[in-house]
């Protein structure tokens, strides 16, 4: 009896993997889940297990987390609706999840693939973490970085960054900073400085990686402007616009890449002159 | 009174060798201890929360399964004894109904004890492991758990007395479970305003409130519980276990077993 079942044991266990891939294979490699929330609030989730908020949160962080990963890098259509009701439930759950706002946030704002492209809705995320986080002058120095980086509100953002720099432990520079946006208003070089600053503070991880991502985005439209000067300039003074952005390195005038930091050449239009990043390069985003 | 201890000492000990060789305590530890080591893995998907994704886990997990323990083992204390008849022969003996009522819940709540100890040790384990502090703080959070537990075995064991396994088992979880909404009975009010306010009142103060007993969330984000706070709590675990533990008793007492 015992070598029969063993025999079947050996014949039968190999089939689960051996058809699991079968499966794997038909239906492509990354099967995105059936996404559904059954509990669209936290006060719900809340009452269904009291005395557990702070594992519920992990739990719906957790989710959010793999929600986010899993849309941005395996679904074909990226839609994110399910974004802000699971960060809404995680911070319902504790308020006090510093990380759900923070990252809530930029998960809601970046612009596709790179995340939602819903800048307000991750504004709404961060305002709600300074009501329940009040003394956190990081959670007010990201909604005055957002604001003015994805609203282009100048006046709004250096009024959060005064608030921020008047908390107890807050950054120095913080008011020179909130200074210069008044001054300067919506300059790349200030948002140059924002994603700076959060790349220098931020710890190995999705924020370090997003501001390392869009200083890369600056640099490559700094170059894509410096090269369009160029082909005005020649075009000024010897009264032909160039074919090709190559003329200029063929011509001694341009010793750099023709491509943006993520490799993907320049767009250039030779009926206006414009030096754009390409549509479809990694480092594109809406201005 | 030194016979009468050593007797209540004799039950206490012998139950906790009969619950030690529950395999449902087994399943439970084991699952326990499984949660804790969960958070290892989760902590690493969570985006810089491991350290509180650990305790968080590791703390649930000693209230969820201590909780299991306590109700399911808590029931079967009494009437395991009644069911199977062990009952009668003990009483038999020169030991009082009080003894051996007294004797199962220390025996149960020095298992209980263990168990927590055990998982506690678990969780430290698994914070060294990751090369986190070892947060004496999380012991603020143990120990209202200890306390809850010992609330919830003392419940478990007067409604056995009053009614069947089954019964007594979802009594207790009912018990438990309104007491962890004390705050909607007390702004009862709010929703229905025709309810008196004594009634609100007295609901609220009757009712265990197993609240008490939660400091997980303060002590995951290292904030400090005042000794104060636990103090009055053991307090209140104290008077309120005093109380369901004498109508236990009076009901067992009460009960015709011939």
């Amino acid at each position: 009896m015992t070598w029969r079942l063993a025999l079947l044991l050996a014949l039968l266990g190999p089939v689960i993997p051996w058809s699991q891939s079968r499966i794997d294979r038909r239906a492509g490699a990354f099967r995105s889940q059936e996404e559904v929330l059954y509990l669209w609030s936290g006060t719900q989730v809340k009452r269904l297990f009291p005395g557990f908020e702070g594992l519920l949160a992990d739990i719906y962080w957790l989710r959010t987390v793999q929600y986010f990963g899993g849309q941005r890098l395996f679904a074909r259509e990226k839609r994110f609706e399910l974004l802000r009701p699971l960060i809404e439930i995680s911070t319902e759950l504790d308020p006090r999840l510093e990380i759900a706002y923070r990252y809530g946030a930029i998960f809601l704002s970046e612009a596709p693939p790179a995340g939602a492209g819903r800048p307000r809705e991750g504004i709404e995320v961060l305002e709600k973490g300074t009501r329940h986080l009040p003394s956190s002058w990081r959670l007010r120095q990201d909604l005055g970085f957002f604001q003015f980086i994805y609203l282009h509100d100048a006046q709004g953002a250096a009024k959060t960054l005064e608030e921020a720099a008047r908390i107890p432990g807050a950054a120095f520079w913080l008011r020179t900073m909130a200074a210069d946006l008044l001054a300067k208003g919506g300059e790349r070089a200030s948002s140059r400085r924002m994603w700076q600053q959060m790349y220098d503070q931020g710890e190995e991880g999705i924020i370090k990686e997003n501001a390392r991502v869009r200083l890369q985005i600056l640099d490559s439209r700094d170059a894509a402007d410096r090269l369009a000067a160029l082909v005005k300039e020649v075009e000024d003074r010897t009264g032909r616009r160039p074919q090709r952005l190559a003329e200029l390195r063929e011509g001694g005038l341009w010793a750099g890449p023709l491509a943006d930091a993520a490799g993907v050449p320049f767009g250039y239009d030779v009926s206006t002159g414009r030096v754009t990043i390409a549509l479809e390069s990694p480092m594109w985003r809406p201005e | 009174m030194g016979g009468r201890l050593s007797r209540l000492r004799a039950v206490a000990a012998n139950t906790f060798r009969e619950t030690v060789r529950e395999r449902v305590l087994y399943n439970l530890v084991f699952f326990a201890i499984l949660m804790t080591l969960s958070g290892l893995l989760l902590g690493q998907l969570s985006i810089r929360q491991d350290e509180k994704i650990i305790k968080d886990i590791g703390l649930a997990a000693m209230d969820l399964f201590g909780l299991l323990i306590a109700v399911f083992i808590g029931v079967g204390l009494v009437s395991k004894e009644i069911e199977r008849r062990s009952l009668y022969p003990l009483l038999a003996k020169p030991i009082t109904r009080g003894e051996f009522y007294l004797g199962k819940f220390a025996g149960l709540v020095f298992t209980l004890l263990v168990n927590l100890a055990v998982m506690t040790a678990g969780l430290y384990l698994t914070l060294l492991a990751t090369g986190r502090r070892l947060d004496p703080g999380l012991l603020a959070a143990v120990y209202p758990i200890f306390l809850g537990l010992v609330l919830v075995v003392a419940f478990a064991m007067l409604f056995s007395t009053l009614t069947s396994s089954a019964l007594a088992s979802i009594f207790t979880v009912g018990v438990v479970v309104a007491g962890r909404f004390t705050d909607v009975v007390r702004n009862m009010r709010e929703v229905a305003p025709g309810v008196p306010s004594w009634l609100v009142e007295t609901l609220y103060l009757a009712l265990p409130n197993f609240r008490n007993f939660d400091f997980k969330d303060r002590v995951a984000y290292g904030d400090p519980v005042s000794p104060s706070i636990l103090a009055w709590a053991t307090v209140y675990g104290a008077a309120y276990v005093a109380v369901v533990l004498a109508l236990g008793l009076a009901s067992f007492r009460s009960r015709d077993f011939q």
